[in-house]
């Protein structure tokens, strides 16, 4: 009986077309998504020698001036890159990987955004969560939308269900195989991906493959609720392609402007004005308040006095300093406004999955707002620390050979916050056991 | 010879047929729901990023002018902050509008990015598009057509009307014709209760500028969307004709839909980028920075190219110091440096276009194949929100940079001494009011002209579609069958 199923599944051109054009697409997306990563692989690396040159270069001119040579001089901080990345590009096309920053003020540089072309971000990656999404529910809806349904247009039910001893079971059988073909292409795609890329089993790579799972689980239950409603084929189809519409193209989208009108962020211009301003009319100010601000801020650099000469670089770094202390209130509020934007995203796509696999996708694959947030505040840490470390040579007069360069060599930061896994399955587990209870339920009544 | 009358009368009861039905009358509602939800979100989005934007634009300009006596390099330093004009038409169609940054700070020596996409404030959410009246006319109208036109005639043909209104006289030519019409009709409904919408909502919005410009490109766009609801409409008659039956006829309009609406332009564009990979942004500013130690560091004090600068300027003044020249020199040099860098740097970022704008083009040519591409194309370019009017932007906002950087450095070669002052003694400055005379940064927003140049080429393939979708309909009909 198994044989036969599945034989009859394999003939059909649904089977061999779908599950090749599917094949295909995941194969594309992988060696997309390799070639994401490679680029940021080869920006890292080229970031390091770029920094080195650059230090050794400006070395060369300003070495008699350490507060001169730090006016130029860019450090740069890497936020690591999860080789899951290569499976869900998410955000990482837009926002960049890798901040370079000078000890100038924060507020000027941190918000430098890649280069890119518009036009690709518009049209979308192809890439393997593109394609565990999109393509997928395709695949389960144009195998399984003529479930039951074509043996009752072809007039053979009736005698199926006469010979068969649970005729219910027959309809389950048909999933299965369905499912079983179907999850081996996911499995075949995910395997191909630890050949492509350089991924390795871990904790979030599980969830990853877990995540695809419960979603691919998850249209297999709402197939099934539709055939459980025993209508005819293209009633099924369209119902099906229905709700794909719904849950792919129209419900994200309307969210998504839900929350760009509910949460707009002026925010971001504000900054980027009154930082400019705050910095820039401490040149035509006395000198003393500046300082005195600046050593309210950082009280360890008091003993530095207050020198009166028409420029220091005290009071010009103390200057630079105060555009992002006076802009802080508006940098705190685009940060919480961004915070709140993903936390209310989050919470509406516990209800609707296409939108909580996107989110678990990006988030696992270290491509989310989330990330990006952290990494903003963890460059706000970096550049305080590069300038802690710099000022008091500055502020001293210190030689070139008195700084340790090692100290502000690259650095990464890796965010490894776990995702909980029960947030991560709680909302498929609801869905996943209503459809197949209630489908389960129809269909026994209904055989 | 075809019969107008029996085309009328065919397409009038395709029509009336489809709207007396149900579940079409819902799905109808349900794609005016959404052209009036995508009405109310643009609304909103645009009041709120154009009074943003006037506000700060306005603000920028009022500090730039209130700003003290000040040494000109000071000034070039400070800079200006540019932000990008939003189309109106942007509340149709907002094209590549969310993902194109929108503000940049230009100053002296150093070209920066345009920051603050939407796209790059934004959760990966918007990745699965938006809802704007663009893309509910591209893709759902289209997909509504398909499910209510694919029977037309293949349904007909499965109960055997189809024979009865042969032998009444109705040639193929004429029933394709009415059915096609008939479909169009339904079409430009939505298309037209979206134009009554959009004139509403921009009526409504008081910064918005409806101008004899806004009407010309509004009714192209008008025109554009009823050839491209034609080629549908046509499509959906042709392929319900050649379909064995109603049920192949739908999954082969279902697969049309999916494939060129939704997987194609994107693997397309996403497979373009993989053919002509661009360089990542530390890649492109150490390619702009080796050019530029190539040529001369202005930084370095022996730099070999500044040195002879130096020493022709000297002997051409027949001094022997730069305290002698009648100029300052600093301005001089800086202005020279500007000038070379700002060279080096278009020619690295006309080689970045470049590359972009192969990559566009794939998907461009792919409108030969893909009924969905040239409208898409179309409609951006007559909305102003495509990838040209951005990078119109970028070019306007990088020229304003070096016109401020340049007009900074003239003032300080003419008005700035050479001599270092004494300590104690105040820096040297000049007047304020040279910086009300350095005009604001504006640029003009696209006009049809543009649009239309713009798009030119998808247009040709929207124009060639449409002649072959009445091919198809007339002169290919005689190969039908009517069992």
């Amino acid at each position: 009986m198994w044989k036969l199923c599945i034989k009859n599944f394999v003939r059909t051109s649904v089977a061999q077309v779908g599950i090749s054009a599917v094949l295909i697409a995941g194969i594309i997306s992988l060696l997309i998504g390799r070639q994401h990563l490679v680029k940021q692989q080869e920006a890292v690396k080229q970031t390091t020698i770029a920094q080195n040159e650059h230090i050794k270069r400006n070395k060369e001119f300003f070495s008699s001036e350490l507060g001169l040579l730090f006016y130029y001089l860019k450090f740069s901080l890497v936020n690591e890159l999860d080789p899951i990345n290569g499976l869900s590009i998410g955000q990482r096309d837009v926002n960049p990987s890798i901040q370079s920053v000078t000890i100038r003020n924060l507020e000027n540089q941190r918000y430098d955004t890649d280069l890119y072309n518009p036009a690709v971000l518009h049209a979308g990656n192809l890439d393997l969560s593109f394609v565990l999404l999109y393509l997928f529910p395709l695949l389960i809806i144009a195998s399984c939308y003529t479930v039951l349904s074509a043996d009752k247009e072809a007039g053979t039910w009736n005698m199926t269900r006469v010979q068969a001893r649970k005729p219910a079971a027959l309809i389950w059988k048909s999933l299965v195989i369905r499912m079983g073909f179907v999850f081996s292409v996911f499995f075949l795609l995910i395997g191909l991906a630890f050949v492509l890329l350089p991924l390795s089993i871990n904790y979030r790579f599980l969830l990853f493959v877990g995540t695809g799972m419960a979603y691919l689980l998850f249209w297999f239950g709402l197939c099934a609720f539709i055939i459980s409603l025993n209508k005819n084929s293209s009633t099924n189809a369209i119902l099906l392609l229905g709700c794909w519409i719904l849950l792919a193209i129209i419900l994200p989208a309307g969210v998504n402007n839900y929350l760009t009108n509910r949460y707009p962020v002026p925010e971001a211009l504000s900054t980027m004005v009154e930082q400019r301003e705050a910095y820039h009319e401490k040149w035509d100010m006395e000198k003393t308040p500046t300082l005195k601000a600046f050593y309210k801020v950082y009280p360890d650099y008091e003993k530095y006095g207050y020198p009166q000469e028409s420029f220091s670089w005290l009071w010009y770094y103390a200057m630079q300093h105060m555009g992002d202390e006076e802009s802080k209130v508006h940098t705190e509020s685009f940060m919480s406004k961004l915070a709140k934007r993903e936390a209310v995203a989050r919470s509406i796509s516990f209800f609707i999955p296409t939108l909580h696999t996107q989110h678990q996708f990006n988030t696992l694959a270290k491509a989310g707002l989330e990330n990006h947030l952290l990494f903003l505040k963890e460059t706000a840490n970096f550049h305080e620390s590069v300038r802690k470390k710099v000022y008091p040579l500055i502020f001293e007069n210190k030689q070139v050979d008195e700084v340790d360069w090692q100290a502000l060599a690259v650095r990464k930061v890796e965010q490894n916050n776990q995702p909980d896994w029960l947030h991560v399955f709680l909302p498929f587990l609801v869905f996943i056991l209503m459809l197949f209870g209630v489908s389960l339920k129809r269909m026994h009544s209904m055989a | 010879m075809i019969r107008k009358s029996v085309c009328l009368m065919l397409a009038k009861h395709s029509f009336f047929s489809a709207v007396s039905n149900r579940p079409v009358q819902l799905l109808m509602g349900l794609i005016f729901l959404l052209l009036l939800y995508a009405n109310i979100s643009s609304y909103t989005q645009y009041r709120q990023q154009i009074t943003t934007r006037n506000y700060y634009r306005e603000l920028v300009r009022n500090h730039w002018e209130e700003m003290p006596d000040k040494h000109p390099h000071r000034m070039a330093h400070y800079g200006y902050i540019a932000f990008r004009s939003i189309d109106p038409l942007s509340l149709f169609d907002r094209g590549i509008d969310t993902y194109a940054g929108n503000a940049i700070f230009l100053e002296a020596h150093k070209q920066n990015t345009v920051n603050f996409s939407e796209a790059g404030l934004s959760t990966g959410l918007l990745r699965f598009g938006e809802i704007t009246q663009s893309m509910v006319l591209q893709l759902l109208v289209p997909l509504l057509l398909f499910f209510i036109g694919f029977g037309a005639i293949a349904a007909d043909r499965e109960n055997g009307t189809l024979k009865m209104l042969f032998s009444q006289g109705t040639s193929w030519k004429e029933l394709l014709l009415g059915k096609c019409l008939g479909l169009w009709l339904l079409a430009m409904v939505f298309l037209l209760v979206g134009m009554f919408l959009l004139v509403g909502t921009s009526l409504s919005i008081p910064e918005l500028e409806m101008n004899t410009d806004w009407w010309i490109r509004g009714i192209g766009l008008l025109l554009l969307y009823s050839v491209y609801f034609w080629i549908i409409a046509a499509i959906t008659t042709w392929v319900s004709a050649i379909s064995k039956s109603a049920k192949l006829s739908l999954v082969s309009l279902i697969g049309i839909w999916l494939l060129m609406g939704i997987i194609l332009p994107r693997a397309i564009q996403s497979g373009a980028s993989w053919v002509f990979p661009a360089p990542s942004k530390i890649h492109f500013d150490s390619m702009v920075e080796q050019e530029l130690i190539k040529k001369g560091d202005s930084h370095d004090p022996n730099d070999p190219y500044y040195k002879a600068l130096k020493d022709s300027v000297l002997r051409a003044h027949n001094v022997s110091s730069i305290e002698e020249l009648p100029f300052n020199y600093s301005g001089f040099q800086m202005k020279e440096g500007e000038r070379i860098s700002t060279e080096l740097y278009n020619q690295q970022m006309a080689v970045l276009l470049d590359i972009y704008k192969k990559q566009n083009n794939l998907s461009r040519v792919a409108g030969w194949v893909n009924p969905f591409m040239p409208i898409r194309l179309c409609s951006m370019s007559f909305s102003g929100t495509d990838f040209s009017s951005y990078v119109r932007f970028q070019t306007e906002a990088e020229n304003y940079r070096y016109r401020l950087a340049q007009q900074m450095n003239d003032w300080q070669i003419q008005y700035i001494s050479n001599k270092k002052p004494a300590p104690g003694e105040k820096g040297p400055a000049i007047s304020r009011d040279f910086w009300k005379a350095f005009p604001a940064f504006a640029y003009p927003s696209t006009n049809w002209k543009q649009g239309l140049q713009e798009a030119g080429y998808p247009l040709l393939m929207l124009l060639a579609w449409f002649l072959f979708s009445v091919w198809l309909l007339i002169f290919r009909s005689q190969k039908l069958n009517a069992l």
